[in-house]
């Protein structure tokens, strides 16, 4: 057990190098206006310690999993925890790949908050080595997560690179129809990130406080005849705005001066755990109000716009073109990852190699996706700012696959807890 | 017909070479063909080298049509949204293949309520069985045969028979360009310039004052390489379809047993079925002793036979062969010649197989006897001594109908009851029946004494006793194994192979060709990719280089939208 800690700790310290890796980028990107420099130079300079910072990170993020693997003794990519852990590496070493090959400094500026963002999500979940079920023992759990991941990586880095160019190319200013539409959807993806961050905010600070609510749920099931009652406990890690359907407090931490819920979800929200699924969602919803509202109290403007004179100076070809080549980078691996060793696997274990089970579904509809933007790309010219808008769909996409199906939709892939 | 007199005689290029019909850039010297074309400065389009394509005839017949139709590839992205959006609302609610045993018709409605019901009447509750996403699948498949033809062909008609000179137009209206004087003679200069290029694994052609340099051609066939995989992926899945060449049972088998699968001349024995859970110090600390259990493994010890003789013959007992052992367990199934069996559930309820009452005298306690009854299996006559039991009727899951007549309510041996005619010495002629419920918890739930009473007029003389737990054989679980075969599963996996071999070659390699020319100590060079525009400038920039020749990467970058 002496190993895991120690691999624990290795994820901190990776965390924090990536953290001060961005920072490095930002002074690397906006101390080119210093005073008593030449802009090229200091570029050059700081983005080179930036880079050294992020690979350092990634190197202790390296060490976690290999002391994770040895320690747990089986491949660390079996619960939501250990796959988001590694999703991050991934997208730091897709990173790293495409940094070597163009060297542009500013992209890490947007790719390293990614990692930061999915690191810190892993975090949210129970981070104990569980030991393997039977469906899980199997080396093609190896190959297949990994690979998937690999893939789904490089659609990240398509993802930071698509945003870029957004935000390089769209016009703030002015007034036209087409480019308020543009202005608006980048702030409803900076509004996305933010909400992203505010729910594992919420998370943490509410944990480190210890908060806890319990109710007591009674459920209905079966025809009527034959119903059957089960009675459950729900346990609540954010202050309760909603209580569970059909439910009673049976212990209520107040908050604020709430003693209860202000009002049960609805009867149709009858899933596994959908009062408190709901309950976190408007928390987030409601924290990321506050966050955005704060940050836009700061650079009194909106966020796309503040952002864009960041880019000044930045060929927009070349991000279209780096956004491009690692989506084309990802696509192969995705499809042999995510799509060809998935159905091998579906094959040993389930006997057949496509159910069109959710996450497959999902898998393929991402596939989908990418093939269509190829597709438009490469024979109907879209390029620019389309591809950069598809490139940015897509990874939303993804991430639903990753997240959204396991929270929304059931199927034989939701094994991991989610929440 | 005038149309295409008119388009015949621009076809002829000012270099002499005959073009077919919608020719957009001349075969052999790469000029623009339309005149209006001739007069822009804007990037070329390269697509497909400029070669004419079956889907451009002029004046389309209803056949021309069709194929024009599927060889668009704004249709095919048309196509896959469609596919897309009918993948995503499939996802929604779970499929009714999901389930084993479910009423569909009130499942969804009593489970999801009236969106349950809205789903399922739209007959997404079965969308990738439905005609139109199949129809949307071949739709696709024929969309990748005719697309993939179209350009194809053309493509390389084109790539086989290039001209190393070229025209400047084709040149300079590439998307990379460089122009700029150069010293010496036109000869030396290109016998030093194929050096640095051919380093660059180049292949080089010159013609005087011309220079053609190709590399990883074969990239350009890695799209049509995975629409032929794609193509017999889909076949293959359309196939599954047909009727024989798959199959698809849940069968329990309870442990000890051989058991016939249906449909084949196998059985298979479940000869010991094992569940092991992970230790409490093999749990993780947060886990420990909060009563949670997790399974480690499910392992079935399974022994294959293969019927050799008298299969089809009910009277006769069928010879059986073994034919391979295998443990099965969840990512490690059963394979004998493309028959799998895969471990997919288990019953720890110990299911009766046999008993061996005894034959024995209400009154004196005289014990006549006992004889094996097989729960699945009985006899028709038993004889115990000078007894003999006769088996009228056999109920597997015994109950009654609502004029109080037994009756099997399923045909599973839930609760089996045997009604004998005994007869034998100081009973009636005509025999006693008597009733019998070998699980000791169905005598009393239905009433055994009482029935057999009824039957009688009286109570019985005789009953039917087990003594000891020696007499009861039952196995102690179930292991249900999922038998499939599969026959199309060949051609998926070489279906899947292939489109992952075009993918390396379409995405990890791309067609690069630079021409050269020198005209009064003039250089023009042009460059064409299919992907990378990023690589190939650093490219030709590192090569001028080594000609002393200072070119920036994106000083060379023509603009243009070719991928």
């Amino acid at each position: 057990m002496k190993l895991l800690d120690f691999s624990s700790n290795m994820f901190v310290v990776a965390f924090f190098l990536y953290c001060a890796a961005f920072i490095l980028f930002a002074v690397a990107l906006m101390g080119r206006r210093w005073s008593n420099r030449d802009p090229e130079a200091h570029m050059k300079k700081w983005g080179g310690i930036a880079f050294l910072g992020s690979s350092l990170g990634l190197i202790f993020h390296l060490i976690f999993f290999v002391t994770r693997w040895i320690g747990g003794e089986h491949i660390p990519v079996s619960n939501m925890y250990e796959f988001m852990s590694f999703l991050s590496m991934m997208v730091m070493v897709a990173f790293t790949v495409v940094y070597l090959i163009y060297r542009k400094t500013l992209l890490g500026l947007f790719a390293v908050p990614i990692t930061i963002i999915i690191m810190a999500y892993a975090a949210v979940f129970p981070q104990e080595v569980q030991p393997l079920i039977p469906s899980l023992q199997s080396y093609w759990l190896k190959i297949h997560v990994t690979l998937a991941a690999a893939g789904e990586s490089f659609f990240a880095i398509g993802f930071a690179a698509g945003f870029m160019y957004l935000i390089r190319t769209v016009d703030f200013k002015s007034k036209e129809k087409k480019a308020k539409k543009q202005q608006r959807w980048v702030e409803v993806i900076f509004f996305s990130i933010i909400l992203v961050i505010s729910f594992i905010a919420t998370v943490f600070i509410f944990r480190s406080a210890g908060y806890e609510s319990v109710f007591t749920q009674t459920k209905v099931t079966g025809q009527v005849g034959a119903q059957t009652t089960i009675t459950e406990k729900v346990s609540y890690k954010l202050p309760p705005i909603v209580g569970p359907y059909h439910s009673k407090i049976e212990s209520y931490e107040p908050f604020l001066g709430m003693s209860k819920p202000l009002f049960n979800a609805p009867s149709w929200m009858n899933g596994v755990n959908a009062g408190r699924k709901f309950n976190t969602i408007i928390w987030s919803v409601l924290t990321g109000l506050i966050l955005y509202g704060i940050l836009r109290l700061i650079v009194r403007k909106p966020l796309g716009r503040a952002a864009s004179p960041l880019m000044d100076g930045i060929d927009a070809d070349d991000l279209d073109e780096i956004s491009y080549r690692a989506i084309a980078i990802g696509f192969p691996i995705f499809t042999l990852g995510a799509l060809i060793f998935a159905m091998i696997w579906a094959q040993i274990a389930w006997g057949i190699f496509w159910s069109w089970d959710p996450k497959e579904v999902w898998a393929l509809i991402c596939w989908l996706f990418y093939s269509a933007y190829l597709h438009l790309r490469l024979s109907r010219g879209w390029q620019g700012s389309n591809s950069a808008w598809l490139a940015v769909i897509g990874f939303l996409v993804v991430m639903f696959t990753l997240v959204g199906v396991n929270l929304v939709i059931a199927g034989l892939h939701s094994y991991a807890g989610v929440e | 017909m005038l149309q295409e007199v008119i388009a015949f005689k621009n076809t002829k290029c000012e270099c002499g070479h005959q073009n077919p019909v919608g020719t957009v850039l001349c075969e052999a010297c790469g000029r623009p063909l339309e005149e209006e074309d001739r007069e822009s400065t804007e990037v070329l389009e390269m697509r497909y080298d400029g070669m004419a394509r079956r889907s451009q005839r002029v004046n389309p017949n209803f056949i021309d049509r069709i194929w024009n139709f599927f060889s668009s590839v704004k249709i095919a992205v048309y196509m896959i949204i469609l596919t897309l959006i009918g993948s995503m609302l499939g996802s929604i609610f779970p499929q009714e293949s999901t389930f084993l045993n479910v009423d569909p018709s009130t499942y969804y409605k009593d489970t999801y309520g009236t969106w349950g019901l809205v789903y399922y009447k739209l007959g997404l509750t079965h969308t990738y069985e439905s005609w139109w996403f199949i129809l949307l699948l071949v739709m696709i498949g024929a969309s990748l045969i005719i697309c993939s033809l179209d350009r194809v062909l053309p493509l390389y008609k084109a790539l086989t028979k290039q001209r190393i000179l070229k025209h400047m137009q084709f040149l300079t209206r590439q998307r990379v360009v460089y122009q700029g004087p150069v010293e010496g003679t036109v000869e030396d200069w290109m016998k030093q310039v194929s050096a640095p290029i051919k380093k660059k694994g180049y292949r080089v052609y010159t013609d005087g004052n011309a220079l053609l340099a190709e590399k990883y051609r074969f990239s350009r066939w890695g799209p049509y390489v995975i629409h032929i995989g794609l193509i017999i992926f889909l076949l293959a899945v359309l196939a599954r379809g047909l009727p024989g060449l798959k199959m698809d049972q849940h069968i329990p088998f309870p442990e000890g047993e051989i058991k016939h699968i249906p449909d084949t001349s196998f059985y298979l024995k479940n000869e010991k079925f094992t569940v092991e859970y992970y230790t409490q110090e093999e749990m993780p600390e947060e886990f420990r002793n909060k009563g949670k259990t997790l399974p480690k493994l499910f392992n079935t010890q399974a022994t294959l036979y293969q019927c050799t003789a008298d299969c089809d013959d009910p009277t006769k007992e069928p010879k059986l062969e073994e034919v391979t052992k295998h443990n099965i367990q969840v990512n490690d199934p059963l394979d004998y010649k493309g028959l799998m069996a895969y471990q997919f559930d288990y019953d720890m309820t110990p299911i009766l197989r046999a008993v061996s009452p005894s034959l024995v005298d209400v009154k004196t306690g005289q014990d006549f006897g006992k004889f094996k009854l097989d729960i699945r299996n009985p006899q028709r006559n038993y004889t115990v001594g000078d007894y003999s039991l006769e088996l009228k009727e056999k109920y597997n899951d015994f109950g009654l109908d609502e004029n109080g007549k037994p009756v099997t309510k399923t045909p599973n041996p839930n609760a089996p009851a045997f009604l004998f005619l005994i007869k034998g010495p100081d009973l009636p002629a005509a025999g006693v029946q008597y009733i019998y419920f070998p699980k000791e918890i169905d005598k009393e739930r239905f009433q055994q004494d009482a029935i057999n009473t009824k039957l009688n007029g009286g109570s019985a003389p005789l009953m039917l006793d087990v003594k000891g737990m020696e007499n009861v054989d039952f196995s102690l679980s179930t292991s249900y194994l999922n038998i499939r075969v599969d026959k199309v599963m060949p051609f998926i996996w070489i279906g899947a192979s292939i489109v992952m071999l075009g993918l390396v070659l379409g995405f990890y390699w791309q067609h690069r060709r630079i021409w050269l020319r020198i005209d009064d100590g003039m250089l023009t060079l042009g460059a064409h990719t299919n992907k990378n525009w990023f690589g190939i400038r650093r490219e030709i920039s590192a090569i001028l280089k080594k000609m002393n020749l200072d070119v920036d990467e994106k000083s060379m970058d023509n603009g243009g939208k070719n991928a």
